[in-house]
């Protein structure tokens, strides 16, 4: 059931917590586990022998030795580790449910990372007991009769458990007597396995850990781990999880009768720290204060709480609460409603520039040539399947990651659709540059031959999996994280308005290319060959396109139609509302249409909120107004080109 | 001018089919044709594709075997072009023409609900492979996939019982089943409690891609750490969902998303390792550990390796292609039990049929057009497979109308059926 290379990281593991002190728990930062993350993170890589690895190989090799090394020295100790993990999980098959749930807790807070494979198995009941002994079994095998063998392995090692003959054991199904965990049980190894992340010297498994163990109810047994970590751990965000889950912790475990200050501390403490966390266990505490002060005496409809004059100490007590937990809501709420803010204008800007990039190539071969280009979102579909050509050439794979092909994969989509493009203008376009609605027909043509050759070539949708560089995203401030995918489109869409604008205005085959679409026939009678120049024009845009297929990639799937499903009519979109042939007016439009979308997204009064379906009509709705008013876009050209 | 061409291309077809009419007179006694009626171009081409193939797979087997009943299976493959008249057209064309003995097909909603009439008319047989919204119930019709509470409802209560999720976002693109399959879940949700503030409802149109906004939303929904996100977002639409849900540092353990339209098929297509852990709810998985299912796996690989299908020996099996497979066998069955190809006969067999699919046993419902089948429920590894973590305890009773909607419990009556047989 487990693949190899987990297995290979199983093992290593087994080696990392021989170290002496790594099985020390309550100090997990400090262990040196720490110091093996590099090898840790090195043994996805190690048993695929990937063809491009960016890292030396002596240092894949120097901490292997490494840990060679420790393993021999420490033989001893790691016996009397694995002894107690195994008596522990023995203690699973106790007859009492208080043992039980001693044991799944005293697992987790071994410190040991393998406990959450062990958790997990039990979880999911592949634990059976045979001759005393407890065994995994994630694999059964069914003879002639349909009587059910199960293939028995380590609990710890997930080896095969071997019999003389060097078999593995295979017991009847019956013979062995299911471990089953009950629903609590199996909700209490689920939360457990959080408490062992906690030991991880990996900062993501540790960050879950750190976030789960608060969420509610909240893992008491965690908290003086929590306390530690939120003092000592190198990452600052996880110093700051620990913080939060601590403060979620007690705040749902002291009562308001109780300690009052203590109380209003965690939720002032909350407050401060912008929580967003903390806020759905405030609001709700809050409601619930609210319907103690509305049963006050003295309290009016309609008055703010900070203005009632409490009549008695008890009521004085209640306001006291409310005003605190009031103000800490409104504190996050604000901190939100800015981040919400500052978000929509990214998130705007994102899109802008993902429908910037999709529309350049258009306003060039639209803009600029005047040819109903169809087809310019199968070319952009080109440019992404170029980028899953390059994936495949490196064997980038999740497992396997070799970056550069991404890198690669940029001039090669560029190449693949501006050749397309050429044969396209060759063969086809260039004998409608005067008939544009025939030009219409004809690419929309070529478009679904070019949809169908994909098709049958690669059959189906295809994954192209991101570069690891551009997983994940940057926390600029605190809950607004800015994916690392977007940020690169945002740059990969400035560049290409740069070169655009640096082709057309610095080069000889830019002036050769304004000059012709200005007065073909004065160019021509100049001694420009302006058929070349429409070739070579028309294939730069469409490389453009393919470009924009290559970013697509990043934030989108890839399908032999995703050219007709999502790029034709927005790219048309922008293209026509920013005014033909003018580069600022795609910008413009793009970063208008973005922002304006994203930002008539989320609006909303109470529960109806206008959300994708109508911001969609809607913005449409105000881009046939605008036209109404500015029949030729935001920046007409003037001059002779309108005349055209 | 697209008209002019399909027809002329239709014209060449109906040509050629004529042209292997000839043939078949000769052999017809010794055959059963039936009719295949999935879109093998279009936008459904992706997924019905592998259901063809599977149909084929099983008829070739059947036809190894000995063919049904001492005659061989002849099936009869048309391209309805994921358009929705034009499966009418074929569907009549099947029917009438070619006078199939059952048709398998389908595979969106709107399909299956613009052949239902040709189908009750002409009191033919459909085996419709697909997991659905449920409220239909035609005679003329069977059900080899899920309805909502074999799949819905059990995933809903795992997230409730075992996740302990307590607020739930309903996501999915703007059609009939998300449409339908979020009321039903909202009707499940309220009666075990759960507040209407607790539910968010959302959709998305067909091919969204930016996914931006709305998972800003989540994350604040889910902020508290008991939040859920019960998917059923369609298609291409997921691969940006799932993306941007991780960029924006969301895991699993944060907020689980629970799919009903991601199979394995679709994960092929997907770029795996942002999916890592999220869940999906289904009658059958690839990775179900057992020999006759391996066996099935490693002979789908095989046949679409030997036909040179795409994807060959890298193709995968799920939910659907094992409904649309053992749909034939069913079919085999109830047609070896009546002892006859007649419509009427063989719709008497196949009530309370039990037989062996790749999966596991499982059984025709005995007097609705259903099928009882096991629900698991799958974690997706970084392999593109599932682990499954969940399997109900035996096999779950179909709901042809759900008790969530209906709770009254007056249910419409079937349609279709046997006609009298004045016009025939």
């Amino acid at each position: 059931m487990k693949a190899g290379i987990e297995q290979k990281l199983c093992s290593l593991t087994h080696l990392l917590t021989l170290s002496p002190f790594s099985s020390f728990s309550g100090l997990p930062v400090f262990s040196p586990a720490i110091f093996f993350r590099f090898t840790l993170h090195v043994s996805h890589d190690e048993p695929m022998k990937p063809p491009y690895n960016s890292m030396p190989k002596i240092f894949r090799i120097l901490p292997l030795i490494f840990l060679q090394i420790i393993g021999i020295l420490y033989p001893c100790l790691a016996e009397v580790d694995d002894a107690f993990i195994r008596s522990e999980v023995h203690k699973l098959t106790d007859e009492d449910a208080s043992t039980r749930k001693d044991a799944i807790m005293t697992l987790a807070q071994s410190g040991d990372l393998r406990v959450e494979a062990i958790l997990e198995s039990y979880k999911l009941s592949e634990f059976y007991l045979w001759d005393g002994r407890v065994v995994l079994c994630t694999e059964t095998i069914e003879d002639e009769d349909f009587n059910e063998f199960c293939l028995l392995s380590d609990l710890l090692t997930g080896e095969p458990i071997l019999d003389e003959n060097g078999q593995q054991v295979q017991i009847l199904l019956e013979d062995l007597e299911e471990i089953s965990p009950s629903r609590a049980e199996r909700k209490l190894s689920n939360s457990a396995k959080f408490l062992v992340r906690l030991s991880s010297p990996d900062p993501e498994p540790r960050m879950s850990g750190v976030k789960k163990c608060g969420d509610p109810p909240g893992i008491i047994e965690a908290v003086p781990q929590l306390e530690e970590m939120a003092q000592n751990d190198p990452v600052k965000k996880i110093r700051y999880i620990a913080k939060e889950s601590l403060l979620l912790i007690r705040l749902s475990r002291t009562s308001l009768e109780q300690d009052l200050d203590a109380h209003l501390e965690i939720v002032r403490e909350l407050g401060s720290m912008k929580s967003l966390r903390g806020l759905p266990r405030l609001q709700e505490m809050f409601d619930e204060l609210m319907i103690k002060v509305e049963a006050l005496p003295d309290f009016e409809e309609g008055t703010d709480i900070e203005d009632l004059e409490p009549a008695d100490a008890e009521a004085l007590g209640i306001y006291k609460y409310a005003i605190a937990y009031k103000y800490a809501i409104n504190q996050i709420n604000n901190y939100q409603g800015f981040v919400g803010g500052v978000g929509n204008i990214f998130r705007g800007l994102s899109l802008g520039s993902v429908l910037i990039l999709m529309a350049l190539g258009l306003a060039i071969t639209f803009g600029l040539m005047g040819v109903i280009n169809m087809a310019h979102g199968e070319l952009m579909m080109i440019g992404a399947y170029a980028t899953f050509e390059m994936q495949r050439l490196f064997g980038h794979a999740p497992d396997n990651p070799s970056d550069w092909y991404y890198v690669a994969a940029l001039p090669v989509s560029f190449l693949t659709a501006a050749f397309v493009g050429y044969l396209m203008e060759v063969l086809v376009v260039r004998h409608f540059y005067r008939r544009p609605l025939e030009s219409l027909l004809a690419t929309w043509g070529i478009g679904l031959v070019l949809i169908q050759l994909v098709r049958i070539r690669y059959g189906d949708n295809i994954g192209v999996n991101a570069p690891t560089w551009a997983r994940g995203g940057l926390e600029v401030v605190q809950d607004l994280i800015v994916p690392y995918s977007r940020c690169f489109i945002i740059l990969l869409c400035g560049l290409c308005v740069l070169l655009i604008y640096y082709l057309m205005n610095y080069t000889k085959l830019g002036l050769r290319m304004r000059a012709t679409m200005q007065n073909r026939n004065m160019a021509n009678s100049m001694g420009v060959n302006t058929q070349r120049v429409d070739r070579y024009t028309f294939a730069f845009g469409s490389g453009i396109a393919g470009v924009a297929g290559y970013a697509w990639t990043l934030i989108g799937g890839v399908t032999p139609d995703m050219g007709q499903n999502n790029f034709i009519i927005d790219s048309f979109l922008v293209v026509v509302t920013g005014g033909v042939g003018e580069l600022i007016g795609v910008i413009c439009a793009g970063l208008g249409i973005g922002v304006l979308m994203k930002v008539i997204e989320p609006l909303g009064i109470g529960s109806m909120v206008v959300g994708a379906i109508w911001a969609k009509i809607l913005l449409l709705i105000i881009i046939v107004g605008f036209i109404q008013f500015k029949p030729v876009g935001l920046f007409a050209p003037k001059g002779r080109l309108s005349d055209v | 001018m697209f008209r002019l061409y399909s027809i002329v291309a239709i014209g060449l077809l109906l040509f050629a089919v004529g042209m292997l009419g000839v043939e078949e007179v000769n052999a017809g006694h010794h055959e059963v044709k039936i009719g295949v009626l999935h879109s093998l171009s279009g936008t459904m081409a992706i997924s019905e594709t592998s259901l063809r193939d599977v149909v084929l797979m099983a008829v070739e087997e059947i036809n190894a075997a000995g063919g049904v009943m001492g005659k061989q299976i002849a099936p009869v493959v048309v391209d309805p072009a994921s358009d929705w008249d034009l499966f009418t057209e074929k569907a009549k064309d099947l029917i009438i023409k070619e006078e199939v003995a059952v048709v398998f097909g389908c595979w969106t909603s709107v399909s299956r609900k613009s052949v239902l009439p040709v189908f009750e008319e002409h009191n033919a047989l459909l085996f419709y492979p697909v997991q659905y919204e449920g409220e239909e119930q035609s005679l003329n019709v069977f059900y080899t996939a899920a309805t909502p509470n074999q799949q819905l409802i059990p995933a809903a209560e795992y997230m409730m019982e075992e996740v302990g999720a307590k607020k739930f976002y309903l996501l999915g693109t703007d059609y009939v089943f998300p449409r339908t399959a979020n009321k039903v879940l909202k009707a499940y949700l309220k009666t075990k409690g759960v507040p209407d503030e607790n539910i968010v409802e959302e959709y998305t149109p067909f091919h969204h891609q930016d996914y931006q906004t709305i998972v800003g939303k989540i994350k604040k929904f889910a902020a508290g750490g008991d939040a859920c996100v019960l998917s059923t977002i369609n298609g291409d639409s997921n691969v940006p969902f799932y993306k941007e849900f991780a960029n924006q540092g969301l895991t699993s353990d944060d907020c689980p998303i629970m799919a009903f339209s991601v199979a394995e098929d679709e994960l092929r297509a997907m770029d795996v390792p942002p999916l890592v852990g999220h869940l999906a709810a289904w009658n059958y998985f690839q990775s179900i550990n057992t020999p006759e299912n391996k066996k099935f796996v490693k002979n789908f690989k095989a046949f679409c390796d030997a036909n040179n299908l795409p994807g060959g020996s890298k193709r995968v099996t799920d939910d659907p292609i094992e409904a649309a497979y053992f749909g034939v066998y069913v079919w085999k069955a109830a047609v070896e039990k009546a002892g006859s190809f007649d419509v009427d006969k063989v719709r008497e067999a196949v009530y309370g049929l039990e037989f062996d699919a790749p999966g596991g046993k499982k059984m025709m419902h005995a007097n609705n057009q259903h099928t009882l089948k096991p629900v698991y429920i799958g974690e997706i590894k970084k392999n593109g497979q599932f682990k499954i973590i969940y399997k109900s305890d035996g096999l779950v009773s179909p709901d042809s109308f759900s008790r969530y909607l209906h709770p009254d419990g007056n249910y419409p009556a079937p349609t279709g059926g046997p006609k009298e047989k004045v016009g025939m």
